[in-house]
């Protein structure tokens, strides 16, 4: 097996993985870098997200606010001291992508303009159109280019990290074009590998986003935070869950049930103003906005669509030109898979799964309970989120952590001592041996997307928006059995080179352990808080005095997951009501 | 209960470890109306047959991921719909002017290299301290590279441009297209040196404008117009190069 | 373990003839030879002009001939095709073109093409008329 050294090693190209590594070649162009990623990074999931990133710009606005805004939004949940330093470094970012070429949209006098978005009392999400993580991904990636001490592995996949002696020392990848393995050893290790939204069946996630480094770090020890915690986003397509952006609210779309009913104001979130109030109605929070959802499924008030339930998100009134200028991929999604022109027709919405709140827990540095291990993006809990993430939060997650991230890393390298040794060749073939017995399994056997298909079922029903404690339990046992069943699953396809069934089915074993974690963590999670809502009975509020913390999921050795709990970092916000609609934000709507 | 109907694929299969070269492999698969070729070509991975290898991840036309020839044409797979092509045979290959790898899964390291080629990044005309915030950039100056700046890289260019096909060296619609993307954005001062990638048969000049790239850009990009527009700067850079002395 | 074996797709001979794009680019390209042959007809014409009167006669009489008459018939049809194709092509090769604050669309640009065009051949036929 090849043996490869670099300073240090970063798992996932995305947005959170490039701007860590053209950070770490800006702070020090000494390190060389090794970006090893699944696919090429332009097809990381970052590509896909639409909305915008957030950043405080208007001198209305402040840092305070947005401080204030992520810690209600999510519920308490939030490390405080995490979401200051986020909010303190978020525009700075924009601004650093903005020199990189990232092209924002522009106000007339051509600053940057910044949009309201769901659960922000002011405009301050940065936009380029309704693609952003693609302007952002592409910028990132490109940017990369310039930097000779980042070196590539392009679709490589990354099957286990080296560990020697409880620090982070490599990791071992799959080059996929060959089925070579190669171990890369490192003096850190970055984690930025993304979500998991794919363990459950309607999601609005890429086929690679399956919670790879997460899995990598767990199977090492590294307990996962806040994992019940996962987001739906309000406004899906039905099916596919293909994103329609929150951003179609920010301009002032409707939600509709089958009445024509702006049914949001029966659930705490009115009054029905005709323009977009923010933090009301539309522009409510996306938990609320999916419960919101459910609750009108309930009652019938849905419109029936050959795929499902559905409400309707009206975007009619805003005008042909203007959906043409900011919402022009929306108006291309509608016409292309649905035959709808949202300039004639409202689009049938649903929420779907869309991002995973919890993960890797990191300081603000960026930095795991693992020395030398450093996780950035979806995949870590970096504590800004808490219960519940607010719209266009996550776009600057990337660039602010990933940011961190580098820059710790590359100090840790500087000052540790380097790490290695014949331990980790031994890891490393052991590593391989593990990935390769999967392939050898014997015929006969289960079809991989039986089980796939099973556990996305299993997860939607059982940690769907509202949760039920025996119909998680089901879900756990199902897990746990799912488990079972793929250490026999059958592949047709025994090549080496390009194996994807092979590769599929060390993705479902990663989406297993975190699901898994999802799951067990819900359950034990015994109140209701920003996306973790159950219906068991006493178990319907907020529970401050009990639960006002932080779960951690600790991988056993052999079946369920141990929960643990800490302490969520409370500085200056304490803990009240999360109130949105008119009462929230009495003002009226910038244009 | 609507009926059931059945499409056939055609698909071309190739593993380097056992066949001397590409065959076809058919399969008649169910759909529905709302179905991507995409969906297809997952039904037959996870039902019918494991071995079938594509690449795909964002299913939204936006990652650029899923490329392939559909009846000969250069498409996006998840962004075609099965409806359009019933009840077959559909064709499907993997995309033209590109080595196999496997099955419908080619190498694409070549534009990888011409994307870095092009220096794909802001060297900024005027220094700014990131303390004096963005640049300011009118939204006309945007509008300027905007359209060229969409490119997914997804590669249908590539396989549509008969020159690249002739001529793997040739730089090629979408690289080019990065390359005006660049030099046209008003923040940007390194349009001279990315011209120096322009001029030969290896830059722009294999180009005959034959316009199909345009065509088949799912984006509307409209790389041809990056590249022709590039020939006439790099001609016009050509005939006045002796206006230029000890430049 | 597998090395990489890509298998590389020749193009093949008669590649063009699979896509009615192709077929349309290959006509168009096919015009041009003709363009240079009825420059070198036109240059006849001019040498025969320079040496005098009854060489000019001659020339104009050789064209009247039915296979020359039937070749320029051909020829008409050839470049027709040919200025379409050109102005077709043509918004690909320009910079946006703005007029009124607003981007021209490429079936403007080619239909004011094709309209000049079609003017110039009226006075051009106008004029020819007038002389003969």
């Amino acid at each position: 097996m090849e043996f490869i050294e670099a300073d240090i090693a970063i798992v996932g190209g995305g947005g959170a993985g490039l701007r860590a590594a053209i950070a770490i070649a800006e702070a020090d162009p000494g390190l060389s870098v090794a970006l090893v990623s699944k696919v090429y990074p332009m097809r990381s999931h970052t590509v896909a997200a639409e909305g915008g990133a957030a950043g405080v710009v208007l001198d209305e606005d402040s840092l305070e606010a947005h401080f204030h805004d992520t810690v209600a939004g999510g519920d308490w949940l939030c490390d405080q001291d995490a979401v200051d330093y986020f909010v303190s470094q978020c525009t700075r970012e924009m601004v650093q992508l903005e020199h990189w070429g990232c092209p924002w949209s522009r106000r007339p006098d051509g600053r940057p303009n910044v949009r309201a978005f769901g659960g922000m009392a002011m405009e301050r999400t940065w936009f380029a159109a309704d693609l952003t993580g693609f302007h952002m991904l592409h910028t990132l990636f490109q940017r990369s280019m310039k930097h000779p001490s980042i070196r590539r592995f392009d679709e490589h996949f990354v099957c286990d990290l080296l560990v020697d002696q409880g620090r982070a020392a490599g990791i071992v990848a799959v080059e996929i074009a060959t089925g070579e393995f190669r171990a890369i050893q490192a003096g850190a290790v970055i984690i930025a590998t993304g979500g998991a939204g794919r363990v459950f069946r309607q999601n609005t996630n890429g086929g690679i986003v399956t919670g790879d480094g997460m899995a990598l770090a767990y199977r090492h020890g590294v307990p996962l935070r806040d994992m019940e915690f996962m987001q739906y986003h309000p406004t899906c397509m039905p099916g596919t869950g293909l994103l329609f952006t929150e951003a179609c609210r920010g301009e002032g779309g409707l939600m509709l049930n089958k009445d024509g009913y702006r049914y949001l104001q029966d659930y705490g979130l009115g009054p029905p103003d005709p323009w977009p109030r923010k933090k009301a109605m539309e522009l409510g929070p996306r938990d609320r906005l999916s419960q919101a959802f459910w609750h009108e499924e309930r009652k019938g008030r849905t419109v029936t669509t050959p795929q499902g339930e559905a409400v309707h998100l009206d975007l009619r009134h805003l005008g042909r030109a203007k959906l043409q200028e900011r919402l022009p991929q929306i108006c291309e999604l509608a016409r292309d898979f649905l035959g709808i022109d949202p300039a004639e027709a409202p689009i049938p919405v649903r929420p779907a799964v869309h991002y995973t709140m919890g993960g890797i827990p990191t300081d603000v540095h960026a930095a795991t309970s693992m020395d030398g291990l450093y996780a950035a993006g979806e995949c870590a809990s970096s504590g800004i989120h808490g219960a519940n993430r607010l719209g266009s939060n996550s776009l600057a997650e990337l660039l602010v952590f990933g940011r961190a991230a580098g820059e710790h890393a590359a100090r840790y390298v500087r000052e540790a001592a380097p790490a290695g040794g014949a331990a980790l060749r031994w890891q490393a073939q052991d590593a391989q041996a593990r990935a390769r017995k999967v392939l050898a399994q014997a015929a006969g056997g289960e079809r991989l997307a039986v089980l796939r298909d099973e556990m996305a079922q299993s997860m939607e029903h059982g940690c769907g928006i509202y949760r039920l404690e025996p119909e998680m339990q089901d879900t756990c046992r199902k897990l746990a059995q799912l488990k079972d069943r793929l250490a026999q699953v059958s592949l047709a396809d025994k090549a080496a080179a390009w194996n994807t069934e092979w590769l599929g089915a060390l993705e479902l074993g990663f989406q297993l352990e975190v699901a898994e974690a999802m799951a067990h963590s819900a359950l034990a999670r015994r109140e209701s808080r920003g996306a973790h809502q159950r219906l068991d009975s006493g178990i319907t509020q907020r529970d401050d005095a009990s639960f006002l913390k932080h779960s951690y999921a600790y991988r056993t050795h052999k079946g369920a997951p141990r929960i643990g709990w800490g302490d969520v970092v409370i500085t200056r916000s304490q803990p009240g009501l999360r109130v949105y609609g008119g009462a929230a934000a009495p003002e009226a709507a910038h244009a | 209960m609507p009926d059931t109907r059945t499409i056939v694929l055609e698909v071309m299969r190739y593993d380097g470890a056992h066949d001397a070269e590409p065959r076809f492999q058919s399969y008649e698969i169910p759909f529905t109306d709302d179905m991507s070729v995409l969906q297809g070509l997952q039904h037959v991975k996870d039902h019918v047959d494991g071995t079938l290898t594509y690449r795909w991840s964002c299913r939204m036309a936006i990652c650029g991921s899923c490329g392939m020839m559909l009846d000969g044409e250069p498409k996006l797979a998840c962004r075609s719909f099965l409806r359009d092509f019933a009840p077959g045979p559909l064709r499907i290959e993997p995309l033209e002017h590109f080595p196999i790898e496997r099955d419908l899964v080619v190498d694409i390291g070549d534009f990888v290299e011409k994307l870095a080629r092009v220096k794909p990044w802001i060297e900024p005309r005027v220094a700014r301290a990131l303390e004096d915030g963005p640049y300011i950039q009118a939204p006309a100056e945007l509008d300027r590279f905007e359209s060229f700046s969409h490119c997914i890289n997804c590669l249908l260019c590539y396989a549509a441009c008969p020159q690249y096909g002739h001529d793997p060296g040739f730089l090629g619609p979408a690289a080019t297209a990065m390359l005006q993307r660049y030099n046209l954005d008003s923040r940007d001062g390194a349009a001279k040196e990315r011209m120096e990638v322009a001029h030969s048969e290896e830059g722009v000049w294999s180009c005959t404008a034959v316009g199909y790239c345009s065509e088949v850009c799912p984006k509307a990009v409209d790389p041809a117009n990056a590249v022709n527009r590039t020939k006439t700067e790099s001609a016009v850079d050509w005939f006045t190069r002796f206006l230029r002395r000890g430049d | 373990m597998a090395a990489r074996r890509p298998y590389v797709r020749p193009m093949q001979p008669g590649w063009w003839r699979r896509n009615p794009y192709f077929v349309r680019y290959m006509a168009r390209e096919a015009t041009a030879p003709f363009v240079a042959l009825y420059a070198l007809i036109l240059l006849a014409g001019l040498v025969c002009l320079a040496e005098g009167p009854e060489a000019w006669r001659a020339y104009i009489e050789a064209l009247q001939s039915r296979g020359w008459l039937a070749l320029h018939v051909l020829l008409v049809g050839i470049f027709t095709y040919h200025t379409f194709s050109w102005f077709a092509i043509m918004p690909k090769t320009l910079p946006p073109v703005i007029v009124d604050g607003r981007r021209l669309e490429a079936g403007a640009i080619t239909g004011a093409g094709l309209a000049a065009a079609t003017l110039c051949m009226w006075i051009l036929w106008i004029v020819a008329g007038g002389a003969a």
